[in-house]
């Protein structure tokens, strides 16, 4: 039914496809077939299958980079919202002193233990700015392959943007509306092809009607 | 509900050209509705009509298991709360919950526990949260139907929707997914099922009444057929959130699409 990467959505327990093959994620065998374990995009590369979901929570991975709002202070550290299943813990060594509860910190996913708490290292301060928050599972999207839609949100609205894989991204700059707008597009339309053109085009069309105004 | 005979017995809950009280056939179901995403701030929700039942279901989690002596570090545990509004019977209902809801939730609970995947998430609760806006029969069922397709909104890794099912017998006819009049035949046995359709997994079962065995594996047969008609419902609603929308809503996004169709 499948042709290849043919992008089919489907629901939990739906199958993905019948032949043999790699279990990629969001998939499970079950009597020689492969099904669907959430609700997603189906995927055949090659001999691998898999499902990219469309909805679901942050689930940490080590290596990744996550943005976290601190919430109060302990004897070595705080305790920060990092929008996981629980608060997690960033030391004071690497931070700057005196920080308030509410300060947007950064921090690499150290290491993530089996009952999915987190270890976070390398944390840095961000002052000032805007906090948005995405549905985590959108966040590659807003990344994009080797990071185009990131480059193209930076070049087209002149912020400066960090996307934390927990779904939060911070922003700062002079045009934060028109990137916020620009994320709104991606998260809306993220399961369909093209996105970064469209959203080039968007930002193209949004600048230039900035500089007529400016002129008007 | 025992009635005095006498009224009772010149109902007749099939008549001669098959049709019921409703006019229904005899394994035919209900009008159902199924909608995805009406609750914006919780992680999934979904809203069922089935025929006069209104049910709205809201999923929240996985999340921190609060108080915490109830969290299994193997698995994430599912706290389902099956409610009645006290408007949603003819008479008021006591809001409290009452014997009868909380013996629902607790199965209703445990139907949807083996759906999904619980060990993913260790120590953590999904709430599930289920309300009876409007009520004619099978409630629980519709509320099953509700929360599993509110689960899939939310993201939470399932083996297989759950589709619930009523079927049972009123007047010496089987018949599939009862109302409210048939169920209060004197004779009347009401089977709610739940099913995982493509495992084939029956997930709910409570039975009340006498049946001959004949006539329960014939009903277990009509349950297997008719859930499918449940369960299509069900994908067709969670596909129409992400069939490529463009023009529904969004004006803007449709006409920028049209657009670039057209240049390439």
């Amino acid at each position: 039914m499948n042709e290849n990467n043919a992008k089919i959505v489907v629901v939990p327990g739906e199958v993905v496809t019948e032949e043999r093959k790699k279990l990629g994620q969001h998939v499970y065998l079950h009597q020689g077939r492969i099904y669907s374990d959430c609700l997603g995009m189906a995927r055949i590369d090659g001999d691998s299958a898999s499902v990219v979901p469309l909805e679901g929570k942050y689930v940490a991975q080590a290596g990744d980079l996550v943005v976290g709002v601190l919430i109060s202070e302990k004897f070595a550290g705080y305790t920060t919202d990092v929008n996981h299943f629980y608060p997690a813990f960033v030391s004071k060594k690497e931070l700057p002193e005196n920080l308030k509860p509410g300060t947007i910190v950064s921090a690499k996913v150290a290491h993530v233990n089996e009952m999915n708490e987190l270890e976070l290292e390398q944390s840095r301060v961000f002052y000032g700015g805007d906090l948005i928050s995405v549905s985590p599972v959108k966040i590659p999207r807003v990344i994009g392959r080797n990071g185009s839609m990131l480059e193209v949100l930076k070049r087209g609205t002149g912020c400066s943007m960090l996307v934390g894989r927990n779904g939060r991204i911070w922003l700062k700059g002079s045009n934060v509306g028109l990137a916020i707008k620009a994320v709104e597009i991606i998260e809306r339309e993220a399961h369909l092809d093209n996105l970064t053109d469209r959203v080039t085009s968007f930002l193209r069309e949004e600048g230039r009607k900035a500089e007529a105004a400016k002129y008007a | 509900m025992a009635k005095k005979t006498g009224s009772e017995e010149t109902v007749t809950y099939v008549d001669k050209s098959g049709k019921r009280l409703d006019g229904r056939k005899a394994d035919e179901l209900r009008k159902i509705k199924v909608e995805v995403g009406v609750i914006p701030r919780a992680d999934g929700s979904a809203y069922v009509e089935w025929g006069q039942n209104k049910v709205l279901a809201s999923v929240y989690g996985p999340r921190e298991c609060l108080p915490k002596h109830l969290a299994n570090p193997y698995k994430a545990i599912v706290r389902y709360t099956y409610r009645m509004a006290a408007f949603s019977v003819p008479d008021r209902k006591n809001p409290k919950p009452g014997r009868r809801e909380i013996e629902i939730s607790k199965v209703s609970g445990e139907a949807l526990a083996r759906a999904i995947f619980l060990e993913r998430f260790p120590n953590t609760a999904i709430d599930v949260d289920v309300e009876i806006l409007d009520s004619n029969a099978g409630t629980r069922v519709a509320a099953l139907t509700a929360a599993s397709v509110a689960l899939a909104d939310a993201g939470i890794p399932m083996r297989d929707l759950v589709a619930g099912i009523g079927v049972g017998k009123a007047g010496g006819h089987l018949l599939v997914d009862l109302n409210k009049a048939e169920e209060d035949a004197p004779d009347a046995v009401d089977i709610p099922m739940a099913i995982l359709p493509n495992l084939g997994e029956v997930v709910l079962l409570q039975l009340d009444g006498l049946m001959t065995q004949k006539e329960w594996e014939e009903s277990q047969k009509l349950a297997f057929q008719h859930v499918k008609k449940v369960y299509e419902l069900q994908k067709e609603a969670l596909k129409k959130k992400y069939a490529v929308e463009g023009n529904s809503g969004d004006m803007e996004a449709g006409a920028r699409a049209a657009e670039e169709g057209v240049v390439e």
